[in-house]
């Protein structure tokens, strides 16, 4: 299979950058999933879906919005009522999850190559993405698993927290380089490492 | 004898020094000083040249209530104007000037102004500015002349050319509890917050927290305010919801308890850290705030009180505690009030000779005689100071008996020497948050203040925000506002021991002594009490009127040493209490905020791109690329020397006589999905759908409600229930939120998905005659002849090992193929046909080439859907399907709309073989000298190759009848005039045989 270019060209410069005084305050990298598929239930319908994503992805969505969940290799969360962002590190989820989803429940939408996946990790990621959304990002108020759909500046994004200290977003993909170049900038104060 | 340093005492690391310079000279000070008390360390007392007459002006508060000792600050080449030195912290090579002076503060050609006062008066510009109504200049612009003078004679620092290379940015932050201020009132509110569990974030725009407890001499639990604050502080700093904000001025309060804050990094620094941004502007979203933000004093009104030397006494006291520096070596003080007598005596202690107190009031209380007694000097009682001697820097004062319930002054004026003259008028808490977030403040008789109104937003007021002077008091009332915000109960420990002077900050009722000279109420602006009078007597009853007229609290400061002041004197020229006056309401920022912070990241850094998946491509072989929106297209791969026309004209060239390749990623694409996608887009489309089979795409129109034309594109029918819908590449958001408006509240009832797809897919047209034969060299699982791949066919297969989905569809007018693939994929897709197309001599084509293509064939885009335009305009009144409703059926046959004068799409072609420019005039009667009576306009051109001809397409009124007639284009600003001839807009093969093909 052919690999799909990134789209952060040479804007993506592994080592560390930034401030060398503060140490590595977040870690940035892209996650490169597989599969970013978008499922969408109709009003009624968003328990069968979530059994439907859960069938074909093993994947156990809480009912609610905003909730979410995380496995090994693959995640997924709410962007909006009944609508689901599921992601998995292979190829593939997409066809799984349309197999499980009649079109009486909802509908499938293939995003693997519209949407990139950054991550952001380390003990001051909560302040560098605060520069940038208006959400609150601390734990009490974004739990693990989590996700939310926000905008910054002119640039959708989905934000899924995958760990006490880690956030994968996902934007997309013509603004990624763009993006990802500020997301470096407002980085830089703290000192990151690019992976 | 002047203002010095003291021999001991204050704040400040008196082991470091730090040198800086102002106005070209350099001075050493100590690290905590600002560049006021540095200043004044050094004797330097005059620092400023006033608005309008160019008065020499000294530093009269020690905070960000300064009006009068504003700077400039210079980092290289920026500056930035109008800071108050009693704000600026100050480093080693720290570079700051005095402003509104020529050629320098010490000699300055403006104090002429001085000389022409009564000219300058209230409503000066409003008068001035009006131009001559009589006389021999009546009618002329000779004003207009004169106002560029009159303005450079008047007004604060000039701002900078020099781009601003710091960086800036913007923060979120949410909190159950926001503390503004850090006084012993905000440092208990913090604490009685933190304690019960809720995350908290305490501003302070200064750099130490601590608030009065730095100067206030007073102990606190048996040790000194200042070590009581730091501890506090230290305390605070070690708990782990608790996020304190030095440096942060919290500027604004808005609706659903949002704050604006802004917090100053490293102003104070020489060097900014990688990164580190100069402002931060906080955005705090706050369960509960407390405001805990103080009482700013205010002077008293008389004549000369401007001279530099003349200070607030609760400045002169911090200056003497906080930075130990001494104002003055001989200090008189003059107050209405208690608080002052505090001041007398920390001067002294110092080391400053209190030459003498005069108070305006008869009796003081025992606790401030006690005070005088320890200060030393002459008690003045019942007396008045009538006026100042010295120029730019005090000298003496004049003194006389006072009545203050009959205003009289008796008795001969007494000379008293003095450098220093300490003035108090009495407090007024700094309520301009509690005034944004609600209603009219509240004014108290007895502390002749205004004091906060109701809330009408979740905060609280502590300390002398809301009235409550003493240290106790503000300890008290923090604790209990901290507790309530943080929904806990009020602890029940004991309130700590505070030993101060018992003094009552109340003052007595007096604003103004009125004696002869000019008396400063807004030094700002150089506002007198007489401009106030003026005014009154001119007919300006509203104080928001006076404010406007007399310019009264504008400006930098917002009139925080001004307004009450101002409030009483017109109060009094109107016979009228101050309640009943009135004051105007708060508005931010309460202090300034440079722009910068505002702008953030939006200046300079982020600029929204969105680049194509095939960008780099583009680059790396010699696109030229242009701006269409936020996206980055190639306008031409230009060969070496080749001039834009050239390069375009060979591209085209190229394609209809062989095979190009264009990047079409930029279309907008929406997956349109459910068992009612078909019916929706019958709905939102003027032409049917439903009728369309799988792996077929149609074109369609969408009307917006009105009945003009909004969007084009094709659709493709993808399964039964799934269609892509492709939009223009300028309209695609606008399509995608006209699409989730019609869905989420019109007809909810529709089960129809839709999702961004644009950035999923990789497109590519293959356009020309030779673009078959490249693509079956290429293509893998499937035919592509006219059988298996018809016009606006659709078949799946593969291009190098990858996925694709070919449309056969033309926006040039030549046999062609729209290729999609997934995004990630899009470069090596591209290399394959480019390497199929060699043998064919394929060329890549940009935006230009495909627009010259476009308009020999006639297409529209959204140069003539502009918004203006309906379907018949465009001749594009056969996809008004007559068989079901659609979204503008019902209106797009009013009157208006099919008017036979309306403009309609033509076409154009240059007759004096020159280009044509889009947004050229078309008229009947060419007059360059007088262009008018345009008939239409051009809406895009280019050079025609297969015309050998300079063509447009244009919206022209009365269209088709035209065709074959002839007129003008009219284009003044570009100097462009010539005939043309109006002809159809189909150029280049209209019967299509050429697609078709």
């Amino acid at each position: 299979m052919v690999e799909p270019v990134s789209p952060l060209g040479p804007a993506h410069r592994p080592g560390r950058h930034g401030n060398p005084a503060s140490g590595i305050g977040v870690t940035l990298s892209e996650t490169r999933p597989g599969s970013i598929v978008e499922a969408a239930g109709w009003p009624g319908a968003e328990k069968a879906l979530i059994a439907a994503i859960r069938k074909a992805t093993g994947l156990a969505l809480p009912d609610g919005a905003g909730g979410g969940t995380t496995a090994k290799s693959r995640s997924a969360f709410g962007i909006a009522p009944g609508k689901f962002l599921i992601v998995d590190q292979a190829e593939g989820a997409a066809e799984a999850l349309r197999a499980e989803i009649p079109i009486e429940t909802g509908t499938v939408t293939d995003l693997s190559h519209g949407r990139t996946a950054l991550r952001i990790a380390g003990p001051k990621a909560e302040w560098v993405l605060a520069k940038f959304y208006a959400l609150d990002f601390s734990l009490p108020a974004f739990p693990v698993s989590a996700g939310r759909a926000t905008v910054h500046h002119d640039i959708f994004t989905q934000i899924q927290r995958t760990g006490e200290d880690q956030f994968d977003l996902y934007v997309f993909r013509s603004f990624a380089r763009g993006f990802w170049t500020t997301l470096c900038h407002g980085a830089e104060e703290v000192g990151y490492e690019v992976r | 004898m002047s203002a010095g340093r003291a021999p001991s005492g204050g704040r400040i690391d008196r082991a470091r020094s730090i040198r800086f310079t102002f106005d070209g000279r350099s001075y050493s000070g100590h690290a905590g000083d600002t560049l006021a008390s540095a200043l004044l360390a050094n004797g330097v007392s005059m620092v400023a040249r006033s608005f309008k007459y160019h008065r020499p002006r000294g530093v009269l508060s020690a905070g960000v209530d300064e009006p009068s000792a504003l700077v400039t600050v210079l980092r290289g080449k920026v500056r930035e104007p109008n800071v108050p030195a009693t704000q600026i912290e100050i480093f080693d090579g720290l570079v700051t000037e005095s402003q509104n002076r020529f050629p320098s503060l010490d000699f300055d050609f403006g104090a002429m102004n001085s000389l022409a006062g009564d000219l300058f008066s209230a409503g000066f510009y409003y008068k001035t500015f009006m131009g001559p109504v009589i006389g021999p200049l009546r009618g002329t612009r000779f004003w207009m002349f004169c106002e560029w003078f009159i303005r450079r004679a008047a007004g604060l620092g000039r701002a900078g050319h020099e781009r601003d290379p710091a960086r800036y940015e913007r923060m979120n932050a949410f909190c159950d509890v926001l503390v503004v201020g850090s006084g012993p009132a905000g440092l208990a509110a913090a604490k009685a917050a933190a304690v019960g569990g809720k995350r908290v974030i305490l501003a302070e725009q200064e750099p130490v927290l601590g608030g009065s407890a730095k100067w206030s001499g007073e102990t606190i639990d048996g040790i000194e305010a200042a070590e009581w604050a730091s501890a506090r502080e230290a305390e605070l700093a070690g708990m782990p919801d608790v996020r304190l904000l030095p440096r942060t001025a919290v500027w604004g309060y808005y609706d659903g308890n949002t704050l604006a804050a802004l917090e100053r990094v490293n102003d104070h620094k020489a060097d900014a850290a990688p990164g580190e941004p100069r402002h931060r502007h906080w955005t705090i979203r706050a369960g509960a705030v407390v405001l805990a933000t103080g009482a700013f004093e205010r002077p008293l009104v008389f004549p000369g009180n401007d001279v530099p030397g003349v200070m607030l006494a609760g400045a002169a006291e911090r200056y003497a505690v906080e930075y130990g520096v001494l104002p003055g070596r001989r200090i008189v003080l003059f107050t209405n009030n208690d608080s002052t007598y505090r001041a007398a005596a920390a001067l002294r202690r110092a080391g400053a000779a209190i030459a003498a107190i005069i108070d305006a009031r008869r009796e003081i209380s025992a606790g401030a005689r006690q005070l005088a007694q320890e200060a030393g000097g002459e008690l003045l009682t019942g007396h008045a100071v009538v006026a100042t001697s010295g120029r730019k820097a005090l000298s003496g004062i004049s003194v006389q008996r006072y009545d203050a319930a009959s205003e009289v002054l008796s008795g001969e004026p007494r000379q008293i020497e003095a450098d220093c003259l300490a003035v108090s008028g009495g407090w007024s808490p700094a309520i301009h948050l509690a005034s944004q977030a609600g209603q009219a403040p509240q004014w108290d008789e007895r502390l002749q203040a205004f004091l906060p109104p109701k809330p009408t937003q979740n905060w609280i007021g502590a300390g002398a925000f809301d009235g409550a002077f003493t240290t106790r008091e503000t300890i008290a009332e923090g604790t209990a506002a901290g507790a309530t915000a943080a929904g806990a109960r009020a602890s029940r420990a004991k309130p700590p021991e505070v030993e101060a002077p018992e003094l009552d900050a109340a003052p007595a009722p007096i604003f103004e002594i009125k004696a002869k000279g000019k008396a400063f109420v807004d030094l700002q602006h150089d506002v007198t009490a007489e401009d106030v009078r003026l005014a009154h007597r001119e007919g300006f009853v509203s104080v928001e009127h006076l404010k406007r007229y007399t310019t009264l609290g504008m400006a930098t400061d917002q009139g925080k040493t001004s307004n009450v002041p101002g409030l009483a004197i017109m109060a009094d020229a109107a016979g009228k209490s101050i309640p009943e006056v009135g004051t105007t309401r708060f508005r931010p920022p309460f202090s300034s905020v440079p722009l910068g912070a505002l702008a953030a990241e939006r200046h300079g850094d982020l600029k929204p791109e969105r680049l194509t998946p095939m960008h780099d491509w583009h680059v790396e072989n010699g696109a030229r690329m242009y701006t269409a929106g936020l996206w980055l297209r190639p306008q031409i791969y230009g060969l070496p020397g080749e001039t834009v026309e050239q390069a375009y004209v060979r591209e085209t060239r190229t394609v209809r006589d062989g095979v190009g390749i264009v990047d079409v990623s930029t279309l907008g694409k929406i997956a349109v999905q459910g068992p009612d996608a078909a019916e929706f887009l019958d709905r939102v489309y003027t032409n049917l759908f439903s009728t369309l089979p799988v792996n077929k795409a149609r074109y369609g129109l969408m009307l917006r409600e009105e009945g003009i034309a909004f969007d084009d594109g094709t659709t493709w029918r993808l399964a039964e229930h799934e269609f892509l819908m492709t939009t223009t590449t300028a309209n695609a958001g606008k399509v995608m939120q006209h699409l989730e408006y019609y869905l989420d509240t019109v007809w909810p009832e529709l089960r129809v998905h839709v999702a961004s797809v644009t950035d999923q897919w990789a497109g590519a047209a293959l356009s020309g005659p030779k673009s078959r034969e490249v693509l079956a060299a290429c293509m893998k699982g499937t035919a592509v002849g006219d059988d298996a791949l018809p016009f606006m066919g659709i078949v799946h297969g593969e291009i190098a090992d990858v996925p694709v989905t070919v449309c056969r569809l033309s926006f040039s007018g030549e046999l062609a193929y729209e290729i999609y693939c997934g995004a990630g994929h899009g470069i090596h897709v591209w290399e394959a046909l480019m390497e199929a197309g060699e043998p064919f001599g394929i060329v890549p084509y940009g935006l230009e080439a495909l627009g010259t293509m476009r308009i020999e064939k006639g297409h529209v885009t959204g140069a003539e859907i502009d918004g203006r335009t309906t379907a018949r305009d465009l001749h594009l009144d056969w996809m008004l399907s007559k068989r079901k409703p659609f979204i503008g059926s019902a209106m797009m046959d009013r009157e208006g709309l099919v008017a036979p004068d309306r403009i309609q799409l033509v076409g154009v072609v240059s007759l004096d073989n020159r280009a044509l420019n889009g947004g050229a005039h078309i008229v009947e009667e060419l007059d360059p000298e007088n262009p008018r009576g345009s008939v239409g306009h051009v809406t895009a051109a280019c050079y025609s190759p297969v015309l050998g001809k300079y063509i447009g397409l244009a919206l022209v009124k009365g269209g088709k009848a035209r065709h074959g007639t002839r007129a003008h284009v009219s284009d003044p600003l570009r100097k462009r005039f010539g005939p043309v001839e109006i002809v159809s807009h189909h150029f280049f093969d209209p019967e299509g045989s050429r697609m078709h093909g």
